[in-house]
C-alpha cells in the first residue's frame, strides 16, 4: 500500500525543498512535483480498479483510544480529485520553476508551503475518516493562509490572507460540530459507512447538514461568502492556480460530492444547495463581466464555476454526478491554464490589465490559441471537455428527466443555468479578447518572448482539455462509478460528444448565440452594468462581524480590567468569600461538617512563648494596616513574617521557618529596591463607606480562612499518606522528612515548581528588555531633536562669515556616539 | 571637561567621585573580579557606610559556604537546594547593597540567564538520567563512599537535582535584583547623565553661536585680521 508513503514523501520533501531553493534556486520546484507526479502517477496505475468498483483503502492508526484513525478510501471521486490536485498541482509546481526568480522574497518558505499543501489536499480527497478530513481540511486552510500572504510586507497580502483564513477556518469550526453530530448519530465517523447507511431517522440530522454544508460553503467560495477568494489573487499567480483554480477550493465541492449519495434527499440539504450554488454561479459570473484585471476576471468566474459545481455535485440525481465529474476535471484543466496564461502575461507584460494589453496574440500564438481552447472549454464550446460537462448538466436539469427534482425547481434551475452559461460565454469572449486581441485604443509596448518551458504548462493542460473532450469515453467511467449509487432512476447518461439533437443541444446553441451577442455589445453591457444600483459588498459584512468581535472584547476588558489593584484584590476576596465562604457558612449551619471536639480541638497554647510571638503579630499586623507611610509599613509587615517563622519554630518545622525567614528576607530587599520609585506616602486611602467596606471584605475573608482551616483540621476521612513517608524515608537515604518529600517523593512537583521559578526570571527579563526599548525609543527622539539643533547650529555657522572649526569637529563626534 | 569622555568613544560614567579613563571603572560583565569592594564604591541606597562595607567583606565568603552546607546537608538537617540558593543569593543581594550594582557585576560567577540555564539543564539531567537506567524519572540512587579526610559520604543522587534547584533560585533572585535594583539604578543615573550633557552642549552651542556672531562682526570691520582662514576662503 504506497499511499501512506506518499504523504511520508510529501512531508520529507517539504522539508528539504527549503533548503534546495537556496542551493538552485527556483529550479527546486521542479524537485517539489516529484511527490505529486508520483502520486498522480501511481493513482492511474491504479484507476481500472478504481473505476471497476474496487476502492483503494488503507488504515493506519491514530488515536485508537478514541477511534480515530487515518483511514484512507480512493473511489472515483477521490481518483477524479486525486488526478486535480496531483496532476495538475505537479504541471504548476513545474510552471512556478520558470515562474520565479531565483531572488523572489522567501521563495524557500513558499516551496515548502506549497509541498505541504499538495499533502494537506491530497489528505483531504482521500481520507475515510471525519476526524482525519477535518485535520486535512485545516490544514489546507492553514498552508493557504501562509500562501496568500506570501508578500508579509504588503499590508493587503496579510488583510485578505487573515480575511481568507478567518471565514474558511471559522466555518470550518462549524463544519466540525457538524462532523461530531453526524458521527454520533450515525454511531460511526468513517464516511463510506455513514454515506451507505445515512441515519436519516435522527432529528439532528439536518442540523448536522447545515453545519457541514456551512463549512464545505465558505471554503468553496460561495456566495455570500465568495469575497475571500478575488481578495486572495494578492498571491502570486502560480499559487492562485493551484489553490484556487485546480485544489483547495474544490475542497468544499468534494465533500459536497462525497456526501451527496447519502444525503442529497434529506431536507434542507437539496434547497441550500441549488439555492445558493445557483445564486454564486449567476452573481458570480455577472461580478466577472466587468473585471478589468484578468485574474479578478478569473477570480470572479472561479467563483462562478464552484457555483455551478456546487449545485451539480450536491443535487443527487445521476446525470447530475456524471456532469459533476466531467465539470470538475474540466475546471480544474481550463481554469488552471488560464490562470497560468495571465500569469505569463503579467510575468513578460508587466501589468494584467485589459485596458492596457494590446496585440499579445501576435506576439504570443502559441499561448494564445492554448489560452483560446481553455476559455472555449470554460464558455461550452465543443470538441472541448467543458462542453461535454455542460451538456450534461443542462441535460441533468431539463424536467421531467430526473425524478428527483419536481418540473417548476427543474424549470428554474435549468434557466438560471442557462443565463449564467450565457454570462459565462461572455466572460470567456472577454478574456480572450483583453488578453490577446489588438485594440486600437491601447498603444502597444515591447516585452520579452516568453520562453518554451514557459508556456509548456499551460499549454499542455489545455490540450488535456481537448484531447479528453475528444476522448470523453476516457472520463466516462470515472463518472459512472461515482454516480452508480443513483442508477436506480432508470436514466442512463453517458459522456458524449454527440447525443443526436437533444433539448440540451438545442440551449447550447441557444447560449452560444446569445452569448455572441452579448460579447458583441460589450459596451452596452458595460453600460446596464454601470447603471445599475450597487448592491452592498458581501465583505461589509465580514468587515461588521469583526468589528463586532473587537468591540466586544475591547467592552468586556474594560469592564472587568479596571487597573485599580485593591478593586482586583476586592473581586478574588468576594469571589472567595462568595463561593467557598457561603458553602462553609451553610455546612457550618446544618451541622454538615464534623466540628473538632475537645480533645483534637481548640488549646490555648501548647508552649508559652506562642503567646509572645502571637502578641508581635497581632501588634504588627495592627500597626501595619495604620501606617500611613510606605517603608514602615514594608519592614512592620516583614516583622509579621518572622513572627509567623517563629510559630513554624515552636512547632518544630525548623526547614519550613528558615525558608520562610529567607523568603521574608529577600522580599523586603527586592520591595525596597521598588519602594524607591513609588511616592512615600500611601497616596488615598479609602474613607466613609469605602473604608467600611474595605474592612468587612478583609476581616471576613480573615475569618474564612481561619475557621476553614480549623474545620479542615478535624475533617480528614482518610489515613494521611505522611505516616507512611516516615518509613520510607531510610529507604531514601536520609532523615529530613521535608527535604525528602521535596527531592525525592514529590520530586516531579519540584521539577516543576522550578519551572516556574525560571520562567518568572525569564518574565522578569523581559521586562528589563521591555524599558531598554522604550529607552531606545526615547534616545531617537532625542537624536532628531539633536539633528534638528545641529543643521540650525550649522545653519547659524554658515549663515555667519568664517566656518567655526569647533562646530565642525564637534558634531561628527556627535553623531557616531548618539547613533550607536 | 565632562565631555572628553565622549570623543573617546568610551562609555562614560557620571556622577561624584569618577576618576577618569586612567583609572576609570569597568563597565560590562567581564569586569575584573580583584577589584572587590576596593575603592570606588557606590551603595545602591545613601551614603558610604564603611561599617557594612567590612561587613560584607567579612560576611560574604562564610554566607556562601554556608549556602553550600545547607544544600548538601538538606537530606538529613534542615536546609536543602531551596533555601541553601536562598542564602546564596542573599550574599549577592549584600553584595550590592553595599557595593552598588558595578560591585554585583563584577561579583557574578555567570550572567543570571546562565545560571537559570545551567540550573535548568542540571535539574532535567538529574531527572532524566534514571531513564537510562530503566528507572523512573527522577529515582533516586545512594553512594556509600569513604573518603580520606571525609570519612563516611554518602551521596545521594537527589543531591545533583537540588544543585539544579539551587542554581535556579540564585538565577531568578540575581535576575530580579538585576532589573528592579541595578537596572533601575543604572537608568536614574543614565537619565542624570544625559540631563548634565544636554545641559553642557546647549551651553556650548551658546558659546559657538555667540563666537560666530564675533567673528562675523570682526569680517565687517574695515581691517580683517591677515590670519583669518575665514577671509582667505572668500
Amino acid at each position: 500500500m504506497l499511499l501512506p508513503f506518499i504523504f511520508a514523501l510529501h512531508a520529507i520533501v517539504a522539508v528539504v525543498v527549503p533548503s534546495l531553493v537556496r542551493v538552485m534556486g527556483s529550479r527546486a520546484f521542479l524537485v517539489a512535483s516529484v511527490p505529486l507526479a508520483f502520486s498522480a502517477i501511481w493513482v492511474l496505475t491504479q484507476a481500472p480498479g478504481i473505476v471497476g468498483g474496487r476502492p483503494v483503502v488503507a488504515s493506519v492508526p491514530w488515536v485508537p483510544a478514541l477511534g480515530i484513525t487515518f483511514d484512507f478510501r480512493i473511489d472515483a471521486l477521490s481518483l477524479a480529485m486525486v488526478l486535480l490536485v496531483s496532476g495538475v498541482g505537479a504541471v504548476i509546481f513545474c510552471y512556478s520553476a520558470a515562474y520565479f526568480h531565483a531572488g523572489e522574497r522567501a521563495l524557500a518558505r513558499l516551496a515548502g508551503i506549497l509541498v505541504l499543501f499538495a499533502g494537506a489536499m491530497l489528505g483531504v480527497v482521500t481520507t475515510d475518516n471525519l476526524f482525519a478530513l477535518y485535520v486535512f481540511w485545516e490544514l489546507t486552510s492553514v498552508s493557504s493562509f501562509l500562501l496568500v500572504a506570501h508578500s508579509d510586507h504588503k499590508e493587503n497580502a496579510r488583510r485578505a490572507a487573515t480575511q481568507a483564513l478567518v471565514t474558511t477556518a471559522g466555518f470550518g469550526l462549524l463544519m466540525l460540530i457538524g462532523f461530531i453530530l453526524l458521527g454520533q448519530i450515525g454511531g460511526t465517523y468513517r464516511i463510506s459507512e455513514l454515506v451507505a447507511n445515512p441515519p436519516v431517522d435522527s432529528p439532528w440530522l439536518p442540523l448536522a447538514l447545515i453545519l457541514i454544508l456551512g463549512g464545505a460553503f465558505a471554503k468553496s467560495a460561495q456566495a455570500p461568502l465568495h469575497y475571500w477568494l478575488p481578495g486572495a489573487m494578492v498571491a502570486p499567480t502560480p499559487v492562485s492556480g493551484y489553490l484556487h483554480a485546480a485544489a483547495m477550493v474544490k475542497g468544499g465541492v468534494y465533500l459536497i460530492a462525497r456526501l451527496a449519495p447519502g444525503f442529497a434527499d434529506v431536507d434542507p440539504w437539496r434547497a441550500m444547495v441549488l439555492a445558493f450554488g445557483l445564486a454564486t454561479m449567476i452573481i458570480g459570473a455577472w461580478r466577472a463581466l466587468r473585471q478589468d484585471d484578468l485574474k479578478l476576471l478569473l477570480a470572479y468566474g472561479t467563483v462562478s464555476q464552484l457555483g455551478f459545481l456546487t449545485l451539480l455535485a450536491g443535487v443527487g440525481t445521476h446525470t447530475a454526478a456524471v456532469a459533476a465529474i466531467a465539470m470538475l476535471l474540466a475546471h480544474g484543466f481550463f481554469k488552471s491554464t488560464l490562470f497560468l496564461t495571465v500569469g505569463v502575461v503579467d510575468h513578460q507584460a508587466g501589468t494584467r490589465s485589459i485596458s492596457r494589453l494590446t496585440g499579445l496574440g501576435r506576439r504570443m500564438p502559441v499561448l494564445a490559441v492554448a489560452a483560446g481552447l481553455a476559455a472555449a472549454s470554460m464558455a461550452g464550446l465543443p470538441p472541448l471537455l467543458g462542453f461535454v460537462g455542460k451538456e450534461a448538466a443542462l441535460e441533468a436539469f431539463v424536467p421531467g428527466h430526473e425524478a428527483a427534482l419536481s418540473t417548476p425547481v427543474a424549470a428554474v434551475m435549468l434557466t438560471g443555468i442557462v443565463l449564467a452559461s450565457v454570462l459565462t460565454f461572455a466572460y470567456s469572449a472577454r478574456f480572450v479578447w483583453g488578453a490577446f486581441a489588438d485594440k486600437q485604443t491601447v498603444s502597444g509596448f515591447p516585452f520579452p518572448k516568453p520562453s518554451r518551458p514557459f508556456i509548456a504548462a499551460p499549454v499542455l493542460l489545455s490540450a488535456t482539455g481537448l484531447l479528453l473532450g475528444v476522448l470523453p469515453f476516457a472520463v466516462d467511467p470515472i463518472a459512472q462509478s461515482y454516480a452508480s449509487p443513483y442508477s436506480g432512476s432508470g436514466y442512463d447518461y453517458h459522456l458524449e460528444l454527440w447525443h443526436g439533437f437533444t433539448p440540451a443541444l438545442g440551449l447550447s446553441v441557444l447560449l452560444t448565440a446569445a452569448g455572441v451577442a452579448l460579447f458583441w455589445q460589450r459596451r452596452t453591457v458595460t453600460k446596464v452594468q454601470n447603471s445599475m444600483p450597487s448592491w452592498p459588498e458581501a465583505e461589509v459584512g465580514y468587515h461588521l462581524f469583526i468589528h463586532g468581535i473587537y468591540s466586544t472584547a475591547l467592552q468586556v476588558t474594560r469592564r472587568t480590567q479596571s487597573g485599580s489593584l485593591p478593586v482586583y484584590l476586592g473581586i478574588i476576596l468576594a469571589t472567595m468569600l462568595a463561593l467557598p465562604g457561603v458553602r462553609l457558612l451553610s455546612a457550618l449551619v446544618s451541622g454538615d461538617v464534623a466540628l473538632p471536639d475537645n480533645d483534637t480541638g481548640l488549646r490555648l497554647w501548647d508552649n508559652p512563648l506562642e503567646i509572645v510571638v502571637a502578641l508581635v503579630i497581632l501588634v504588627t499586623a495592627v500597626a501595619t494596616v495604620r501606617e500611613h507611610r510606605r517603608f514602615p509599613a514594608l519592614i512592620i509587615i516583614s516583622a509579621l513574617g518572622f513572627g509567623i517563622a517563629g510559630l513554624f519554630v515552636l512547632h518544630g518545622a525548623p526547614d519550613l521557618a528558615l525558608t520562610l525567614v529567607l523568603v521574608e528576607t529577600l522580599t523586603t530587599i527586592i520591595l525596597v529596591f521598588v519602594l524607591r520609585r513609588l511616592p512615600a506616602n500611601f497616596g488615598t486611602r479609602p474613607n466613609g463607606w469605602a473604608k467600611r467596606l474595605t474592612v468587612l471584605l478583609c476581616a471576613a475573608a480573615g475569618s474564612f480562612i481561619a475557621v476553614s482551616l480549623w474545620v479542615m483540621s478535624a475533617a480528614r476521612t482518610s489515613a494521611p499518606i505522611s505516616e507512611e513517608f516516615a518509613l520510607y524515608a531510610d529507604e531514601a537515604g536520609g532523615h529530613n522528612l521535608v527535604n525528602i518529600i521535596l527531592a525525592d517523593f514529590r520530586a516531579l512537583d519540584t521539577f516543576g515548581e522550578t519551572i516556574v521559578l525560571a520562567t518568572a526570571a525569564v518574565a522578569v527579563a523581559s521586562l528589563v528588555l521591555l524599558n531598554r526599548r522604550d529607552r531606545v525609543v526615547d534616545e531617537t527622539d532625542d537624536n532628531d531633536d539633536i539633528a534638528v539643533n545641529e543643521t540650525e547650529a550649522d545653519a547659524a555657522v554658515l549663515d555667519g562669515a568664517a566656518p567655526n572649526s569647533v562646530a565642525f569637529a564637534d558634531s561628527p563626534a556627535d553623531h557616531p556616539r548618539k547613533e550607536g | 571637561m565632562p565631555t572628553e569622555s565622549f570623543e573617546t568613544g568610551r562609555p562614560f560614567i557620571a556622577g561624584p567621585g569618577v576618576p577618569d579613563e586612567s583609572g576609570g571603572l569597568p563597565e560590562g560583565w567581564e569586569a575584573p573580579r580583584e577589584r572587590w569592594l576596593s575603592t570606588v564604591v557606590r551603595p545602591a541606597f545613601g551614603p558610604r557606610s564603611v561599617l557594612l562595607e567590612v561587613v560584607a567583606r567579612l560576611l560574604i565568603p562564610a554566607i556562601l559556604v554556608l549556602s553550600v552546607f545547607l544544600l548538601v546537608s538538606g537530606h538529613d538537617r534542615p536546609g536543602g537546594g531551596f533555601a541553601g540558593g536562598l542564602v546564596a543569593s542573599m550574599a549577592y543581594v549584600l553584595r550590592y547593597i553595599a557595593g552598588g550594582r558595578q560591585e554585583l557585576i563584577a561579583g557574578l560567577p555567570l550572567r543570571p540567564n546562565a545560571l537559570l540555564s545551567l540550573g535548568m539543564l542540571i535539574g532535567c539531567t538529574a531527572a532524566g538520567l534514571p531513564l537510562l537506567f530503566g528507572s523512573p524519572v527522577l529515582d533516586t540512587a545512594k553512594w556509600e563512599l569513604v573518603l580520606p579526610v571525609f570519612g563516611d559520604v554518602k551521596v545521594l543522587s537527589a543531591l545533583f537535582f537540588e544543585v539544579g534547584v539551587y542554581l535556579i533560585v540564585v538565577g531568578l533572585v540575581l535576575s530580579v535584583v538585576a532589573a528592579l535594583g541595578a537596572r533601575m539604578e543604572a537608568e536614574e543615573e543614565e537619565a542624570r547623565t544625559e540631563q548634565e550633557q544636554r545641559i553642557a552642549r546647549q551651553a556650548r552651542r551658546t558659546a559657538q553661536r555667540s563666537d560666530a556672531v564675533r567673528a562675523a562682526e570682526s569680517q565687517d570691520t574695515p581691517q580683517p585680521p591677515p590670519m583669518n582662514p575665514g577671509g582667505e576662503t572668500r
